[in-house]
This record gives structure tokens, C-alpha cells and sequence, in this order.
């Protein structure tokens, strides 16, 4: 069939049979650890208060992987956890809780609630999960608003908290990343031990084909349940570091605007990738701050537009660079000629090729 | 008894608006499978372009009607330039697609118009009619009747014409209507231009109340997609049916619970769709999915 | 007799899912009015050789209709060239009735008083059709399914009709009368014919000759009584 030529490939199959060591791997770790653990020493207060930021809102985009891009369902209503955690952390807060008591309750009631709701809505078939996960935004607004004793209402909840102790010699911004970086690095090795193990495969063969998965007694209203309330409880760990650092929630922080970011941020990170949460966290933060310095008052076009493009280019998200890239150099190295098939196809038609695909998928969900 | 027609009549005018955007978005998911959540900022720009054309003196009736043709050939370019790539591949893709639309057309009318609140002419009259004793606004009776006629003319396009033969057979079987010799890619971009153009009326018919910015429709896309959800979202009657229940139970809710009052009415038709769902999870019109092993 | 050009010429055709190659040198040749056969087994290629003719899917070397390329053309652009295509599984649009199912056939004609004569004669044909002329096409049998999906394809009056096998999924009576069907249509209209089948038996009943495929190749082709004639052949490729 195709007959390669001598490929001028030395140099790059150098560079993937190193990552294959293990002793490079570990080193990349210790180094991406190292300038996590230095950065707030070098950088100003307002880039510590941003990764701290990406930190919070990446937890949040894990808890969105693994209801949608690990488990297949569709969530609209992420923020709406988020939101819960910061104002049940407000509210500990500024009634003087312990901290990790406060903690503890960010994760557990909005897991509570999840694993409610879940119950209810699990055995709804496809965009009906969807459809129960909008009202949470819908219905969280005017109930953040209406009991303003407890949530402050529309002008949301300021509070102070997690000040930097005096044996550290931190600043307080500087502290608050720790924390924040610890938590993080905490709730990703969880999430990563939970979806590779026996939890993570089941959940993909739920997600691809119930069916399937009853027939192998994998029940999929079980492990729906389960990845929903995971999800929600990360939602709501993401909360309380989103008031760690933000040291403020409003109604805004449940809006519906705030899932579909974070719902954005997890496509562009990747689907169904720890990495890609991470990304999608560095996303969320970096890109409505990079337009805005270019133009504030154009700000949300730019965002726009940054989006599309990422998509348009890397519509597997971003983790899938390396894969395109290899796409990219092996349609060079095949060169013109040596493909028995011609580039004469079937021109560009929409609905054709959505059918089958479209179709499957509609039954997956 | 007049309170209750008052409520009733208002709530299916705001129902209205919310259907007009679930009508567009079942459209667009019949059309291409996916949703498209730039539905309301697709018609919020459109309706920004009837502002601008009402500016430069033209009556308002006409420039609404500009406005819609233009979203029209809008909507269809969109699907051509910016959905078509998507369309075999990942929903979730593309649905993040249409957020970023969402984003940059919002963007974009707050950059050429301004954030500022404008002031967008009724096309009906200010006044109220009696109607057995209540005072019905003629403005929502005029929304009403308005997303009437165009559900009306839809229905008509769809079951008696070739196009609109064309369109179903498209949207439910693209391989056999192409085998056919129906141009898929010419009837997706026809159906997105509709959808754009029902956005547009419905756009142009809520900017008199709601004063025109460019977030002026994000909640009611938020209604209307619950709406069309719960139609089963394939269903246009569907759709329309349960947004106007929306509207009417949020409005009905409102007025005759305090407790509830204005700003906790919506959580009513939320937590009755929800019992509807879970009753009945193909929403109220919606087909049984088939999943095949 | 002068030498004709074919109606439908395919060389050294091939075709691929993506990087996966289906075809690998399919050729045969059909007469204007006649009527050839594709065989094979299973996995041989045959639908994709069809599919290859209607654009839907990426394919190299030469196939040309009445003299046209092929090549690069979309499935409705190849329609509206005169070619109907009867897919496998029917396409049956299930969710529109027996009668717009029918309409969507006729798209690309002009003629209404034309397109309403020829359903009318359609459901007189096949009364079984014309008792569920308004319901979804979804609830007919398999046969009355496959009646329709070639009605559909006749409905655009076209030159080459291409069916990929009628016979699937029907049991033999079923099956039989379909061909029936088939053949007095193809008397009626002399509309020329190419149709995969893996019952060679069946096939025949309909076709001349035929070109058998194996793994993605033309490995024989000839008229039937020549194809039949060998036992070798028949064994080895046409199954009995």
C-alpha cells in the first residue's frame, strides 16, 4: 500500500521514547511541583490570586468530567454546586466554624443535594438530566436572593477568612494559594484513582452503552447516582476554594452563564481527561483576563472568538495537540502520491455523516 | 376573575417569547442534532440591527421585517461557515461551539451598541382592552397573536410544501433524502436560517418590555430551552405548549401566592417539569428512544 | 450491432473508510438497459461498491455515467444525474407516511400532475402501500418496506436504478415476490439495473450476467449461464 520513505524522523521519535522512561516522567512531575511550590514567592499578589483562581475552578471543571465527559450524562448545573460550597463556607465562616468543619460541609451538602437529585433524575433517559441540572441555576438565583439573612442576597456575602499564620512568614495571598494547591492535588489523585480503577471503567460502560452494561451487571442508575453526587461534591470543594480565594459570593456565582463557562472550559481542556480539567481550569481563569487586557470593553468578543478558534483548530480539545500534531506529520511524511486513494471524496455535506453518528449518539443518551 | 385572565394573558405573552426561542432551538436539534445555546444572541443581535434600522428612520413594522430576513440569511451562514465542521463529530463540541457564539455575538452588539439599556418601539399600541372586565394589555395580546400566525405559517411550510417535505425528510433521514437528490447541506442551512428568524420576531417582540441589552434574552433562553426539553425536543408543538405553560404557571404562581411572589414564580413550572419528567421521561410529545445493542 | 458506450463504467475503482481500504480494483461495465448482477460474500465490498457510485464514500480510479465522472460528486448531485440508489436496510423514511415518502422520491421532478399519476399508479401496483398511504412508513413490513424504498427510487424516474440487496432480512416467499416486482418493472420502464445480492439464484432471476467481488476486487465477471455453467465457480464463489 503506502511505502514510506526514509523517514527524517530521528529527532522526534527521540523525544516520545524518552517520555517513555519512567525516570524522565518522575522528573517532569518534580519539576512541575517545584514551580508550583515557588511560584507565589516569585510572582505578584494578583498572578498568586489567578492560579489560585485556575486551582479552584479546575476542581470544578473535574467534577463537571466526570458526570459528562467520564460518565456521559449532560450537566448544565455545575455553577449551581459551586455556588452552594461558597455560600455554605460564607456562612460557616462568618458564624465562626471550625475550618475544616467548614470544609467538610462545602463537600458534603452540595453532595447531599446532588445525590438527591440524582436519585430522582437518573432514570430519566438523555436531556432530561439535563434539562432537571438548568433549574438548578434557575431556581438557586431567586432562592440566593430571597433569604438574604443567610446568603446576604443580591449584594452577596463578604467574608475574611484563612489569613496567613504567623509561624509561616507568608503573605496572605501566598498561604491561601497553598492550601488551595494542596486541596487541588488532593481531589485530582483522588478523582484519578477513582476513574482508573473499577469505578472509572464501569462508568465508560455505562457511558457507552446501558444496555451493555446491564447485560453485565453493571447497573447504570448506580453508577449514574454515584458520578452525579462525586461531581457534586467536587462542585462544591471548588466553591470553598473559589471563597478561599475570591473571599466573596454573590447570586451570580449559581448563574447559568457560570455552568456553560465552566461546561466550555471542561471541552476545551479535554473531555474526559484529568489533564484536560486541569487545562480547563488555566482556561477559565487565563482567557477572559488575556481579553481584557487587550481590550476591556471588547473583552467578551475576544473571548468569543478565542474559543472558536481553539475549537477550530483542536476540536478533540486541548490534550489532543500531541494527537494532531502526529496527524499532522504523518499526512507530510506520506507525501503526495504514495496514497493509492485520492483526495477525490464525497464534498463536504453536513447531515450525511451526522446521520450514523448522530443517530448512535442519540441513543447513547 | 379579572386577575386571573389579566395573569393568564400575560403569562401566555411571555410564554410566547419562550416559545418563539424552544421553537427555533427544536428546529436547529431536528435540522443537525445539536443545541444551539447562541439561539438568544443570535436573535438579540438581529434585533439590535431592526434598533439600527429603526435609527435611521425607517417605520418600525419594516425594519423588524428586515431584520428577520436578514437574520435568516445570518442563521444560514453560520451553519455553512461555523457549525458545519462540527456536525459529524462530538455534541458536546459542538454544543460548546454555539457557547462561544453565544459569547462573541454578545460581545459584539455590546461593542457596536454599548452595554446601556435602549429603548425598543412597541409595534402595538400602549393601550389595554377590556375583556370581560380585565384589562388585557394590547401589546401581549399582540405578541400572542403574532407567534400564532408565525407557528401557524410554520405548520404550513412544514406539512404542504415541498420544501418543508424536504426539511422533515432531511432532518429525520439526510442519507435517504440525499439518495433522493435533496441538497442536505442546502436544507441545514435553511433550518438554521428559520430557527435565526424565529429568534428574530421574538427578539423584536419582547425589546419594547424588557428594554434592549445585549443579555436581554439569556434567561429567556434558559425558559426556552426547559421548554423545549420537556416538548421532548423534537416535537415544535411540544415546544410551544410547554412554554406557554411556563408562562402561564410562573405568572399564575406569582400573582396568587405571596409567599412566592415575583421573583420565585419560576421555580413553579421548574418543579412541575420536573414531576412531568420523572413521570414521563420522554418530556410531554417527545418519541421513545430506541437503544439498539 | 454498433458498439455502444456503457451506461455505467467502473476502473479500477477504489475506496476507503477513513484509513480503512474496502475496494481495491473493482471493475464492470453496464449496458444502457441491461442489467448486471454484483456477488460475492459477505465483507466482499459489494455495498461499498455502490456506495462508491452514489459519493458516499472517498473513492480513486474511474467511474463515469454516460460518459460524466463521477468522482467527487455528492449523493444528491449524483441523484440528480439520474441515478437512484437503493440503499441496504432500505433507507425507508420512517417517520414520514407511505405518500411522502413517495413525494420525497419525486423531488427532483417538476411535473405535479406527473409526480400524482405515477403514486397513484404506484399504490394501484401495491394495494398493500395504498392501505397505509398516510401512516409512518415506520410500521410496514419488511417487504412492504422494500417495495417502497424501490418505488421511492422509481419515483425520480431515473436511468440506473441501484439496489443492494433486496432480498436482506425477507424470507424466501417474501424475497421472491419482491423480485417479481422488480423484474416486471424493469420490463415496463426498461430502467437499467445493478444489483448486489449474495443469493446468485435470486439475483439471476433478474440479471444477465454479473461481476463477483472478493475482498475488494472484480475477480470474475460474465453472463450468467456462463457463471452458473461451472461448477468450480459456483462453489467456490456463488455458494452452492
Amino acid at each position: 500500500m503506502t511505502t514510506t520513505q526514509t523517514s527524517p524522523a530521528p529527532a522526534r521519535a527521540r523525544l516520545s521514547e524518552w517520555w517513555q522512561r519512567r525516570w524522565v516522567r518522575i522528573a517532569a512531575v518534580v519539576l512541575v511541583a517545584l514551580i508550583a511550590l515557588g511560584a507565589p514567592l516569585n510572582l505578584t499578589q494578583y498572578a498568586v490570586y489567578q492560579v489560585t483562581m485556575m486551582a479552584a475552578f479546575a476542581v470544578a471543571v473535574l467534577g463537571l468530567n466526570i458526570i459528562m465527559g467520564y460518565g456521559g450524562q449532560v450537566s448544565l448545573g455545575q455553577a449551581a454546586f459551586l455556588g452552594l460550597g461558597a455560600y455554605v463556607s460564607a456562612y460557616g465562616v462568618t458564624h465562626g466554624w471550625n475550618i475544616v468543619l467548614v470544609f467538610v460541609a462545602a463537600c458534603l451538602v452540595p453532595a447531599v443535594v446532588g445525590w438527591l437529585i440524582a436519585l430522582a433524575a437518573a432514570r430519566l433517559r438523555g436531556l432530561a438530566i439535563a434539562m432537571v441540572t438548568i433549574t438548578l441555576p434557575i431556581v438557586g438565583i431567586p432562592l440566593a436572593r430571597r433569604f438574604d439573612e443567610v446568603t446576604g442576597g443580591s449584594g452577596g456575602l463578604t467574608v475574611s477568612f484563612m489569613q496567613a499564620p504567623e509561624w509561616t512568614g507568608l503573605a496572605t495571598d501566598q498561604w491561601r494559594y497553598y492550601v488551595v494547591l494542596a486541596v487541588t492535588v488532593a481531589f485530582f489523585l483522588l478523582a484519578r484513582n477513582f476513574l482508573r480503577g473499577r469505578m472509572g471503567r464501569a462508568l465508560a460502560i455505562v457511558r457507552d452503552n446501558e444496555s451493555v452494561a446491564l447485560a453485565m451487571g453493571v447497573s447504570p442508575y448506580r453508577y449514574k447516582v454515584l458520578a452525579f453526587t462525586v461531581s457534586a461534591l467536587y462542585g462544591g470543594c471548588a466553591g470553598f476554594l473559589y471563597l478561599v480565594g475570591v473571599q466573596y459570593v454573590s447570586p451570580e456565582t449559581l448563574s447559568f452563564a457560570t455552568s456553560i463557562n465552566i461546561l466550555a472550559a471542561m471541552v476545551i481542556g479535554g473531555s474526559a481527561s484529568i489533564l484536560g480539567s486541569l487545562l480547563g481550569g488555566v482556561y477559565y481563569v487565563l482567557v477572559p483576563f488575556v481579553a481584557g487586557q487587550v481590550n476591556p470593553s471588547r473583552a467578551a468578543m475576544y473571548s468569543g472568538i478565542i474559543l472558536l478558534v481553539i475549537l477550530f483548530v483542536l476540536p478533540g480539545g486541548l490534550t489532543s495537540l500531541p494527537r494532531a500534531l502526529r496527524r499532522l506529520r504523518r499526512r507530510r511524511d506520506d507525501g503526495p502520491g504514495t496514497r493509492s486513494t485520492a483526495a477525490a471524496g464525497p464534498a463536504d455535506d453536513g447531515g450525511t455523516q451526522a446521520e450514523a453518528s448522530s443517530q448512535t449518539e442519540r441513543q447513547q443518551r | 376573575m379579572e386577575r386571573f385572565v389579566q395573569l393568564a394573558v400575560d403569562g401566555l405573552a411571555t410564554g410566547s417569547i419562550y416559545a418563539l426561542l424552544a421553537l427555533a432551538i427544536v428546529l436547529v436539534h431536528r435540522a443537525t442534532g445539536l443545541i444551539n445555546f447562541a439561539q438568544g444572541s443570535m436573535a438579540v443581535f438581529s434585533t439590535y440591527v431592526a434598533f439600527a434600522f429603526v435609527q435611521s428612520g425607517l417605520p418600525v413594522w419594516l425594519a423588524i421585517v428586515c431584520a428577520v430576513v436578514g437574520s435568516f440569511v445570518f442563521g444560514a451562514f453560520v451553519e455553512r461557515v461555523v457549525i458545519r465542521r462540527f456536525e459529524g463529530g462530538s455534541h458536546d463540541v459542538a454544543v460548546v461551539v454555539t457557547v462561544g457564539l453565544f459569547v462573541l455575538l454578545a460581545g459584539l452588539s455590546g461593542t457596536i451598541w454599548s452595554y446601556n439599556h435602549r429603548e425598543f418601539p412597541s409595534l402595538f399600541p400602549l393601550e389595554s382592552v377590556s375583556v370581560g372586565g380585565a384589562h388585557v394589555g394590547l401589546r401581549n395580546l399582540g405578541t400572542i397573536v403574532v407567534t400564532i400566525l408565525v407557528m401557524g405559517l410554520l405548520q404550513l411550510l412544514f406539512l404542504k410544501t415541498k420544501l418543508g417535505l424536504a426539511l422533515r425528510a432531511v432532518s429525520g433521514a439526510p442519507t435517504s433524502a440525499a439518495l433522493s437528490g435533496i441538497p442536505v447541506g442546502r436544507m441545514l442551512m435553511i433550518g438554521w436560517g428559520l430557527a435565526a428568524a424565529l429568534g428574530a420576531v421574538g427578539g423584536a417582540l419582547v425589546a419594547p418590555k424588557l428594554f434592549l441589552t445585549p443579555s436581554m434574552l439569556d434567561f429567556v433562553l434558559v425558559y426556552a430551552l426547559a421548554a423545549a426539553i420537556l416538548g421532548g425536543l423534537d416535537s415544535p408543538v411540544g415546544a410551544v405548549v410547554a412554554a406557554w405553560f411556563i408562562g402561564v404557571a410562573e405568572n399564575l404562581a406569582g400573582g396568587y401566592i405571596p409567599f412566592i411572589g415575583d421573583d420565585l414564580k419560576i421555580a413553579v413550572p421548574m418543579a412541575l417539569m420536573f414531576l412531568i419528567l420523572v413521570i414521563r421521561p420522554q418530556g410531554l410529545f417527545g418519541r421513545k428512544q430506541v437503544v439498539r445493542v | 450491432m454498433t458498439a455502444r458506450s456503457p451506461l455505467l463504467e467502473l476502473t479500477d475503482v477504489t475506496a476507503s473508510y477513513g484509513r480503512i481500504q474496502v475496494l481495491d480494483g473493482v471493475s464492470l461495465s453496464l449496458e444502457d438497459g441491461g442489467a448486471v448482477g454484483i456477488l460475492g460474500a459477505n465483507g466482499a465490498g459489494k455495498t461499498t461498491t455502490l456506495r462508491a457510485i452514489s459519493g458516499m464514500v472517498r473513492t480513486g480510479g474511474s467511474l463515469t455515467f454516460d460518459g460524466r465522472s463521477l468522482r467527487g460528486l455528492r449523493p444528491d448531485q449524483v441523484a440528480r444525474l439520474g441515478i437512484a440508489h437503493v440503499p441496504e436496510g432500505r433507507g425507508t423514511l420512517g417517520h414520514l407516511s407511505v405518500r411522502e415518502n413517495l413525494l420525497v422520491g419525486a423531488y427532483q421532478r417538476k411535473d405535479r400532475s406527473g409526480v400524482a399519476e405515477d403514486i397513484d399508479r404506484c399504490l394501484d401496483l401495491f394495494p398493500n402501500l395504498a392501505d397505509r398511504v398516510s401512516a409512518p412508513a415506520a410500521g410496514l413490513s419488511g417487504g412492504e418496506q422494500q417495495m417502497l424504498a424501490v418505488a421511492r427510487g422509481m419515483m425520480a424516474k431515473p436511468r440506473l436504478l441501484l439496489l443492494d440487496e433486496p432480498s436482506l432480512g425477507l424470507a424466501p416467499t417474501t424475497a421472491a415476490t419482491v423480485y417479481e416486482s422488480i423484474g416486471r418493472l424493469r420490463k415496463e420502464t426498461a430502467v437499467s439495473m445493478l444489483v448486489v445480492e449474495q443469493n446468485a439464484n435470486l439475483a439471476f432471476t433478474l440479471v444477465d450476467s454479473a461481476t463477483v467481488l472478493e475482498t475488494g476486487r472484480s475477480v470474475l465477471s460474465g453472463p450468467r449461464d456462463e457463471l452458473m455453467g461451472r461448477d468450480e465457480i459456483r462453489r467456490a464463489y456463488l455458494g452452492s
